[in-house]
């Protein structure tokens, strides 16, 4: 059976629907500035902010709301409709001892949901690993509906972890650059809609193919030096849907820009002779999104396939990886049928999931 | 027709495997109950010092059912799948993450680390060198009706057995319910992993 | 000198979570990382933390750390010459 993904929604410092954000980027309009002192030790940081304070619950809601306009009324409702949503942090400024389910109880309420929302809490593959959750209980009749949202904001709390670990780059991030510093922070919301049924869209939608994921058994904080973890959810993932490395027509990868995500992402996709396929980090556009990451990206993949078009990973220059992976330098209209997300995070956990258009 | 092949109870001062006592303690605190425990597991692992509170448990609650039953790990390293969640996230350590930077000192890494509550996955992870599944949730309450749906799903899809927890931490607590469940039988204590059955073992030992 | 390195090793015990050393385990010549004490990259920024809060001495970069963080006695040194 066909699990679909459509209706998506982007809330980020570059816009409030997605395709508003897929026109920035595509203008290499980035959601990235300089912000004055606001690190630890009164550094000036780079950030992908809001432009007026922005907190949790707010963005979940709207998100949600944005996905819900998208697709048949009354949806949300069903007792066979679940809501799904992916968080590192949530609310952790304003609510340190409860920071996911105060905000989830209350939009239980809100919306008058069936379910009670399923949260997702599993550093930056979240956002993935939430849609793989949605596929596979679509696949197994047990809802038939899932609204999945991903949504992170930055606080002190995250930066000043960050910057404890020197994780912080000093310019905007640059994703698999030989240049490349470290993360840019960023914040916003990300949203899907996954059915079994095509019919609840508005607008077109696609196939949610297959999910994994899969654990490096390494380090709690650095990734396996082989991309061990990564390389064997893509493998997974691969095979549950049928596929070889080449039916991929574009990986939207996680790239971070860090010194070392990026090399183990390198090499895995290397191992899996993934090299020549275009591939792109979207964090030189909205920054690291943490639980919201795979969301925002997700829905990005997304108006790739509607429009065609291979977003430039932005802040690339030049190959910063030992193993040569084909990354995008600028846009490049061409025919997507098929496109691979990759995520990867603290723990060792990576994720991968694979979409496409509809025959 | 899958099984609840072991399972296990941790709250202060004692430890319950397949509804009997194994472990009880006279510890004074929680820091110390989960050090003793460890001692008396002679788990030779000197990085269970740096865990959190949360990781902890979770950690020694896996090793205690490895120790009880070692034939439960007889599995290729991508076959068990790991489902963990509470209602709190990682909040005791983000508290404490919060106060290394609030009163004049720096922002601690090693807390950082753990301000994310799935790094127990990974600690056991790469205890084990389990390759497979990884998930963890945070929800109010246990939630059997998540369990159920959820473990028959891994075990259908790409895991053979699914090592599963729910846990309880803040300052003033610990409590932990941790199951194994396989397609085999493997101990053979007749626990058919059902939601009966499951909230059955779930209240064992609730005061 | 002697009382700053047996401060030191005090200090790495507590913050460092080292369970069951004592201060007599730590040789002052003895390897922090690889195969001394076995210390790793987390321990390695967690002791930059230890410089700033105990000592007010910040190292901005990791890399610095590596020959700073040698041994007690490489840590001695380099706290005697930069301490404020």
């Amino acid at each position: 059976m066909i699990t679909y993904i459509g209706a998506e929604n982007i809330i980020s410092p570059l816009g409030v629907t997605s395709q508003e954000n897929f026109n920035k980027i595509k203008q290499a309009k980035t959601g990235i500035a300089c912000y004055q002192e606001v690190g630890f030790g009164k550094e000036n940081i780079y950030l992908s902010k809001f432009k007026t304070q922005t907190n949790f619950y707010d963005l979940i809601v709207s998100c949600l709301q944005a996905v819900i306009a998208e697709s048949i009324t009354n949806l949300i409702f069903d007792k066979k409709t679940l809501v799904i949503i992916s968080t590192t942090k949530a609310d952790i400024q304003e609510n340190i001892a409860s920071p996911i389910l105060f905000s989830v109880n209350k939009l239980k309420q809100e919306f008058n949901l069936y379910n009670t929302p399923i949260v997702v809490s599993n550093a930056c593959i979240s956002g993935v690993l939430a849609m793989n959750t949605a596929n596979n209980y679509l696949k197994a009749g047990v809802y038939e509906n899932v609204f999945i949202i991903g949504a992170d904001v930055i606080s002190d709390f995250v930066l000043f972890g960050f910057q404890s670990l020197f994780a912080i780059s000093e310019m905007p991030c640059q994703p698999f650059d030989k240049n490349r510093k470290g993360i840019t922070l960023g914040e916003g919301a990300g949203g899907v809609l996954m059915s079994i049924n095509k019919n609840v869209y508005k607008s077109i939608c696609f196939e949610f193919v297959e999910g994994t994921s899969s654990n490096d058994a390494n380090h709690i904080s650095g990734p396996s030096r082989t991309g061990e973890g990564l390389f064997r959810s893509i493998t997974n993932t691969l095979e549950l849907a049928n596929l070889n490395p080449s039916d991929i027509d574009f990986i939207s990868a996680h790239g971070t820009g860090t010194t070392f995500n990026d090399e183990m992402e390198a090499i895995a996709f290397g191992r899996l002779k993934m090299n020549k396929i275009p591939l792109n980090s979207l964090k030189g556009y909205f920054g690291h999104t943490l639980g919201a990451a795979g969301l925002i990206e997700m829905a990005i993949c997304i108006q790739s396939l509607r429009n065609n078009i291979a977003i430039k990973s932005l802040g690339y220059h030049h190959q910063g990886t030992s193993e040569k992976i084909n990354v995008t330098t600028q846009n490049i209209n061409m025919e997507i049928n098929t496109i691979l997300k990759t995520a990867s995070g603290f723990g060792g956990c990576n994720a991968s999931a694979i979409i496409r258009k509809l025959k | 027709m899958s099984y609840i092949s072991t399972y296990c109870h941790i709250s202060l001062n004692q430890c319950f495997v397949d509804g009997k006592q194994t472990h009880q303690f006279n510890s004074l605190s929680i820091d110390q109950f989960l050090k003793d425990l460890y001692t008396a597991l002679s788990l030779d692992y000197p990085k269970f010092y740096k865990m959190d509170r949360l990781t902890k448990l979770a950690f020694i609650g896996t090793e205690l059912l490895k120790k009880e039953h070692p034939e439960i790990t007889m599995y290729n390293d991508n076959e068990i799948a790991l489902l963990f969640g509470n209602n709190n996230s990682s909040a005791l350590t983000d508290i404490n993450f919060k106060e290394s930077y609030q009163n004049g000192g720096s922002p601690s890494p090693s807390l950082f680390v753990y301000t994310l509550p799935n790094i127990l996955l990974g600690e056991i992870a790469i205890r084990n060198k389990w390759y497979g599944e990884n998930m963890f949730i945070v929800n109010e309450n246990f939630d059997s009706v998540y369990f159920i749906n959820y473990v028959n799903i891994l075990l259908n899809k790409n895991a053979e057995a699914v090592f599963c927890g729910w846990l309880n931490v803040n300052d003033e607590m610990v409590e932990a319910f941790l199951f194994f469940v396989s397609k085999k039988d493997i101990i053979q204590l007749n626990l058919p992993f059902e939601k009966s059955k499951l909230i059955e073992l779930y209240q064992e030992n609730k005061l | 000198m002697e009382d700053l390195k047996t401060k030191l090793k005090e200090q790495i015990i507590e913050q460092l979570n080292l369970e069951g050393y004592n201060v007599s385990d730590i040789k002052d010549d003895m390897p922090l990382f690889g195969d001394g004490l076995g210390l790793d990259s987390i321990d390695a920024l967690e002791l930059i933390v230890l410089l700033e809060n105990n000592y007010n001495i910040k190292i901005t970069n990791p890399e610095e750390g590596k020959s700073v963080f040698n041994s007690i006695n490489s840590m001695a040194d380099y706290i005697t010459n930069n301490k404020k």
